[in-house]
């Protein structure tokens, strides 16, 4: 079963992320170095990707002839997608068990950012069986590989 | 360079999906599958993928021996990611047009306003290969 993990922020959060002090923001990153590389052995990572930051984002819609309209200004509270993990595990627990690990990654002074992880399941490869009969789209949109 | 294009909806917004006319669910499905061929078949799709519906959503965090403590319950204004592409192209504007072609996915109209197309938002981030710059200075 996969399962992404996803971490997400406000531009406020991004901003107090970015004061951290140098040897903190280093040490987060050789914490998760050190789990990205634990979950390749174990076989459970299939994709991890860190995203620029919120400060980039454009949201765009088709205007009336199919011309993109691109927009930057988004609500304050708005929560943006910093980074996700993609594993392959047993059981939704286990999935769980690893976004604690990521939520109890080091921050300042090296406690714990407690930092909430949103979890769900891929549902790519499985939608091609998905019944449209009746009840509507359970499943989610299609997207083939 | 490469960008992730995003589709995000509050839990309503699922909601009003899930309750699609059968026929509209076939044009999105059917126009979905020429757009990502179109991508394949072009060299620019790194990776899609699509998500479990929000009522499956999880908010994972370490209590304090580290073990997960999980929690499903969301504001109502809460953006879910429903799903998203990887594309690899030359430019961010290129970007931005494959976005407004996922933009222009047809849809029955909205929910209680008959007759208005406003086309689904896609929000278009770069993705980066390692950790940004700044903060590994």
């Amino acid at each position: 079963m996969k399962y992404i993990l996803m971490m997400a922020g406000t531009k406020a959060g991004v901003d107090v992320y970015r004061a951290w002090p140098n040897k903190d923001v280093q040490a987060h990153f050789a914490f998760l170095n050190g789990l990205n590389k634990e979950l390749r052995e174990s076989g459970e990572l299939v994709a991890t990707q860190p995203l620029a930051g919120p400060d980039e984002a454009k949201v765009v819609r088709a205007g009336k002839d199919g011309a993109p309209i691109t927009d930057g200004v988004f609500p304050e509270a708005k929560e943006f997608l910093l980074g996700y993990w993609i594993v392959d595990v047993e059981s939704p627990e286990r999935a769980y068990e690893i976004a604690a690990r990521l939520s109890a990654g080091p921050g300042p002074g090296g406690v714990p950012t407690n930092m909430p992880i949103e979890v769900r399941q891929i549902m790519t490869g499985r939608t091609q069986e998905m019944d449209i009969e009746g009840s509507g789209a359970k499943m989610e949109r299609s997207k083939q590989k | 360079m490469k960008y992730i294009l995003m589709m995000t909806g509050t839990k309503a917004d699922f909601d009003w999906y899930a309750k699609w006319p059968k026929k509209d669910l076939e044009a999105q499905f059917a126009f979905m599958h020429d757009f990502n061929k179109d991508l394949k078949d072009s060299g620019r799709l790194v990776a899609a993928e699509g998500l479990a519906f929000p009522d499956q959503a999880k908010i994972v965090r370490a209590g304090k021996d580290g073990e997960p403590i999980t929690d499903g319950v969301f504001p109502e204004s809460k953006e879910f990611l429903a799903g998203y592409w990887i594309v690899d192209v030359e430019s961010a504007e290129e970007a931005y047009r494959i976005a407004a072609r996922a933009s222009a996915a047809p849809h029955p109209p909205r929910r209680g306003q008959l007759g208005t197309q406003e086309n689904q938002p896609i929000e278009v981030r770069q993705v980066m290969s390692g950790p940004p710059e700044e903060l590994l200075r």
